[in-house]
């Protein structure tokens, strides 16, 4: 017996797949917005080194945006949104479910591309392990937020949830460019880190149930 | 005396099996102060079937939306029966709604789509071609995005036989299909009402099933 989680998870997995928009989109962007920096700035390590960690992290984040439509808005379009509601399974849970593939669909692959932008900005190779620590929170987080905008904007266009999920991530911005900038310096950084952790271990669960509500009320 | 005993048994049965699955009572829907529907009062009764006609814009999807819990009513109450046969106002079984939008994904197949649902989850693949074959789609490996309407819809008829839901709602069921799938949906309901469950459906006329009728 498959459970219902494993069917939701990979259905959608499949379909992303399938799309291969859904996730090369965001990539390609972060990558770009990271390239234009040395071509406009100049190969200066210096200068470079020390914009990266807000380079980075604004990159991630606007990147991260991009694939926010594919979250709700197609299954209420066709219908697969309705059926859910029916189904008397937990919403709550749907909702945790995309996210988790939304994260697995925009916030992995930067990881991997946040490798080739530290080598672009010439960010120092101790610092590296710090930036991924804290891309995976804070990428979790985003698509946490991600999914409240996509729920909040359901039926209409992805930018408006852009436009609601941005003033949201500024702690986000704040802490993990903070992380990054700590790491570069040789200070400690690991404090931020739990802040960080502690924002996605509350951010979870009222993230999620505020989604929820987000949903039945574009529902009425 | 143990003869009494068991009829009295079996018609306690039969009486309790005639309970109706969902109750409903004045319901009133308003749309910008114009009332879609007011004071409907019907039961949907294990076995039978319910036809909702009306002409378009009427509020027949709303009337399905309401019953299911997707939309709330203006007023009125919804009452499910629950399987230690006292009555809930919050839905307690598992229904099958289907609706204009078949929920219907374009990147995956025909098997795929019948596949990865809810329902599918105890069903073996076997199981699944069995289905595919009955409402007569050929191809299971076809992505859904080849297909016409028509085929769409009898995507969604295959999901019907997934699994047993009590009540069937569903929205203008006989919408863009040929004769030979309209013969096939009036098989299946009969089919379906044999096992006990009821259909709840739409339509601007009667489609000729044996069903009780409300004009909204």
């Amino acid at each position: 017996m498959k459970s219902w989680t494993y069917i939701l998870l990979k259905r959608d997995l499949l379909i992303a797949f399938r799309r291969s928009a859904t996730y090369i989109t965001p990539l390609i962007f972060f990558l770009i917005v990271i390239t234009f920096f040395p071509l406009a700035l100049g190969p200066q390590e210096k200068l470079l080194s020390s914009l990266a960690p807000g380079v980075i992290w604004i990159a991630a984040l606007l990147a991260s945006l991009l694939a926010v439509e594919t979250i709700f808005n197609e299954d209420f379009r066709d219908g697969t949104l309705d059926s859910f509601f029916i189904s008397l399974e937990p919403t709550f849970i749907l909702v945790f479910v995309k996210v988790f593939i939304h994260w697995l669909i925009t916030g992995l692959p930067l990881l991997l591309a946040s490798c080739v932008a530290a080598l672009v900005l010439y960010l120092p190779f101790e610092s590296v392990s710090a930036m991924i620590l804290s891309l995976i929170l804070g990428t979790f987080f985003m698509s946490l937020l991600g999914a409240l905008g996509a729920a909040l904007s359901l039926g209409k266009s992805a930018i408006l949830s852009a436009v609601i999920v941005l003033p949201f991530s500024i702690p986000t911005l704040l802490m993990g460019t903070s992380v990054i900038a700590s790491a570069i310096n040789n200070q400690e950084y690991t404090g931020f880190l739990m802040i960080m952790g502690g924002m996605l271990a509350i951010g979870i669960p009222a993230i999620c149930l505020l989604t929820v509500e987000a949903l039945l009320l574009s529902y009425d | 005396m143990s003869l009494r005993f068991s009829y009295v048994k079996l018609f306690g049965k039969i009486a309790l099996s005639m309970l109706p699955y969902l109750k409903v009572e004045n319901l009133s829907c308003f749309r910008s102060d114009k009332a879609l529907f007011q004071d409907l009062k019907f039961d949907v009764l294990p076995g039978q079937n319910l036809e909702i006609l009306g002409s378009n814009g009427s509020g027949k999807t709303t009337l399905l939306r309401i019953l299911l819990g997707l939309l709330k009513p203006d007023a009125g109450s919804i009452f499910w029966l629950d399987d230690q046969q006292n009555y809930n106002n919050y839905r307690t079984f598992s229904c099958f709604y289907q609706g204009h939008q078949l929920a219907v994904k374009n990147l995956l197949t025909v098997a795929e789509n019948i596949q990865m649902t809810k329902a599918s989850k105890n069903i073996d693949i076997e199981a699944i071609s069995k289905c595919i074959s009955r409402v007569g789609l050929i191809d299971p490996h076809e992505y859904a995005s080849n297909l016409s309407v028509g085929q769409r819809k009898r995507i969604s008829i295959a999901r019907w036989l997934l699994d047993f839901h009590k009540i069937y709602f569903i929205d203008e069921p006989f919408s863009a299909l040929d004769d030979e799938a309209t013969q096939l949906i009036q098989d299946l309901i009969l089919d379906l009402n044999s096992k006990g469950s009821s259909f709840v459906i739409t339509g601007h006329r009667s489609s000729g099933i044996e069903a009780t009728h409300i004009n909204i």
